[in-house]
């Protein structure tokens, strides 16, 4: 075979292996792939292709900067197309990634003297899990809303104090009710910086209700999910 | 040995086009706009709307039935989503992305031959954009001699939910500088007045190299330097920018300097903030004000354009609003407005299209005329006032002259001047229409017949 065509069968840079499928919930997985020549800022989001089909969807990075592995969080959606393809990957399947893209991003500058509230409904925690590994002094808060109890995913990775979830489904969590109504009643420092990530409508609310606290539309940061 | 070139969609895929026209002249072949007698047959797609794509689909089918007349070899390339590759692939001879345009004539001199190489790499499903510079070194063979596009960027990182970019040119890469500047003098050597630099987010320029390149603001700065050292008279537009990357430092650099044009397109696509959220544009409407207080504060006179999508999901009457609101605030010069219509490949695609085609129409002419009301009384304050034109065309009932002032405002001259097609005139407002001007020719002495 020579050198030309050699070259043009290596594999593409952009192909990892997959890892694991580190199943969650009945729903709700993590896909681990090599971290190795990855780099991203915490945050910032990937677009995933399954070798073989024509399609890609973007997810949020789930892991840390400095984790071995690069992870994300994923619902499956049982009548979608692509999350349940995700969901039947097996250890050493091919799927495409691509990016880091977005400015969904801590600025770092703000680190040591600002506040940082995440608000997340579902799997919109990953961007901020990501976070949380990446700045371990981070004076951060998450306010995640989720259905059931069972959906506070890998809640004991974080300070208890830190993490407030809140339940609609069931009594399990801090708050009975939309993470709107724990951002109702709670007074946050005035120069936080609110990371908004997760359904539109979540967004939409949590983005109403902030400003009529009075913040600037500056401090609230957001990444809808689709 | 002739080929026959479709070309739809924007104005990157026409300044693309002058690229392949050159790759194919320089292997000998000859264009002609007769498809009948060409033997090689190219599209350049369009993916951005569904019309379009119907195009293709309705082209090759015509051009597979005329196989059986005479040999013909088909290529397409251009915006394509990854769904309608799988089908071209079976439609077309050659499908290849613009970043391997330069390996078109291997290509065609090598088709039919297996290629053992494609048969068994793993193929990807987001474009790979970053030979897109290879496709940059190839000079193109310019349709105009007055007005060109210059690409500086391609690809799209954004995401907006209504757009499929993404999947159809891959990820933003930038041209390099050096090469963007050598190419602007030339134009502007061979005597070009309008340089129009190109890209999917334009003023995202370099953000790609992660400092190992200058940004949007200073390639506009170097092209400014080289116009004040420049004697001619020349405009530099941009489009489309982003307003998530748009800085004060862009705008100032454009106030600066003579030959940056005084216009800017600055695509807004609704002015709700929920909406813009569900667009995913990543840009509040307080990001969007502040760009537009900058521009009105260092830069007075520049024309102000925008694109607007109605009906997009989620948008119900109350949103709509903020919309004519934003209008009604920013005064845009020229808003070119679309009602939503899913676009396969695009996320928003998989969701319901819950506003009827009835209340976009509606949505549609209501906007329309708001503007109408803002471009009339902007145009009418140009009346009696002498503007710089550049002559480009000629009004099909008159015959008359037409033209574009700096600021991209349609002037209808006075007279039959085909002699100054591609010229800078000067040009004294005469009457003024919703979205054009009437205006006399004023001739230099040199220039007026005693």
């Amino acid at each position: 075979m020579s050198i030309e065509v050699m070259q043009a069968i290596k594999i593409d840079e952009s192909f990892y292996k997959v890892k694991e499928v580190r199943r969650l919930t009945d729903e709700t997985f993590s896909l681990r792939l090599p971290k190795s020549r990855f780099a991203f800022k915490a945050g910032q989001h990937i677009s995933l292709g399954i070798q073989g089909d024509y399609q890609s969807r973007e997810y949020s990075i789930y892991s840390g900067e400095n984790d071995e592995h690069l992870e994300v969080l994923v619902k499956e959606v049982k009548e979608g197309y692509f999350s349940p393809k995700l969901s039947h990957l097996k250890p050493g399947d091919l799927v495409e990634v691509n990016g880091p893209f977005g400015k969904f991003r801590i600025d770092e500058k703000k680190i040591n003297d600002h506040k940082f509230v995440f608000i997340a409904s579902g799997t919109g925690i990953a961007p901020f899990r990501s976070m949380v590994r990446t700045y371990p002094q981070l004076d951060y808060q998450i306010v995640h809303g989720v259905r059931y109890g069972h959906e506070a995913y890998d809640k004991e990775e974080y300070d208890a104090e830190r993490h407030i979830l809140c339940t609609t489904g069931d009594k399990t969590g801090q708050v009975h009710g939309r993470l709107t109504k724990y951002l109702k009643k709670t007074t946050f420092d005035k120069t936080t910086q609110f990371y908004l990530c997760g359904n539109s409508n979540m967004i939409f609310d949590a983005l109403e209700l902030l400003k009529n606290k009075g913040f600037d539309r500056d401090q609230v940061h957001c990444e809808v999910y689709f | 040995m002739k080929y026959h070139l479709i070309t739809l969609g924007c104005q990157m895929n026409l300044s693309d086009s002058e690229r392949v026209s050159a790759v194919l002249e320089q292997m000998g072949y000859e264009r002609t706009e007769n498809e009948e007698e060409a033997t090689l047959l190219g599209m350049l797609a369009c993916s951005v709307r569904q019309k379009p794509i119907d195009k293709v689909y309705n082209k090759i089918a015509q051009w597979n039935r005329a196989k059986n007349k005479r040999n013909l070899i088909t290529f397409i390339s251009g915006c394509i989503l990854p769904a309608d590759k799988e089908k071209f692939l079976k439609l077309f001879d050659l499908i290849f992305p613009m970043s391997e345009l330069s390996q078109l004539p291997d290509m065609i001199r090598n088709y039919g031959v297996v290629n053992a190489a494609s048969l068994q790499a793993p193929q990807p499903v987001m474009p790979k954009n970053e030979h897109i510079v290879d496709l940059w070194h190839i000079k193109p063979k310019y349709e105009s001699t007055y007005e060109a596009f210059v690409p500086i960027q391609n690809g799209c990182d954004k995401f907006c939910t209504f757009c499929a970019v993404p999947y159809t040119r891959g990820r933003e890469v930038s041209r390099p500088s050096v090469d963007i500047l050598q190419e602007v003098q030339h134009l502007v050597s061979q005597g070009y007045k309008s340089i129009t630099l190109l890209g999917q987010n334009v003023n995202s320029y370099g953000l790609d190299k992660h400092g190992e390149e200058i940004n949007f603001a200073e390639l506009l700065r170097q092209i400014g330097e080289f116009g004040k050292r420049s004697d001619e008279e020349f405009w530099v537009y941009f489009t489309s920018p982003h307003p998530q990357d748009m800085g004060r430092d862009v705008i100032e650099v454009i106030a600066e300097y003579p030959c940056l044009a005084k216009q800017i397109h600055l695509p807004m696509q609704s002015g709700d903030e929920k909406v813009l959220i569900k667009m995913n544009r990543r840009h509040s409407m307080d990001k969007y004000r502040k760009i537009v207080e900058d521009i009105r504060e260092l830069i007075p006179q520049a024309t102000l354009f925008t694109d607007i999508i109605v009906g997009f999901t989620a948008e119900g009457e109350a949103e709509f609003q903020n919309t004519i609101s934003a209008m009604n605030e920013f005064h845009f010069n020229m808003a070119y407005i679309a009602m939503y219509s899913p676009r396969p490949g695009a996320a928003s695609y998989r969701w319901e299209d819950e506003v009827s085609q009835e209340v976009k129409k509606d949505r549609f002419h209501r906007l329309s005329e708001v503007m109408k009301t803002h471009t009339r009384r902007y145009n009418e304050q140009l009346v009696g006032k002498t503007l710089r034109l550049l002559v480009n065309g000629t009004d099909r009932k008159t015959g008359f002259s037409t033209g574009l002032t700096e600021g991209k405002l349609n002037v209808r001259l006075d007279r039959k001047a085909p002699e100054l097609k591609g010229k800078i005139v000067d040009v004294r407002i005469t009457s003024a229409a919703d979205f054009s001007l009437s205006g006399e020719l004023i001739l230099k002495e040199e220039q007026v017949e005693l």
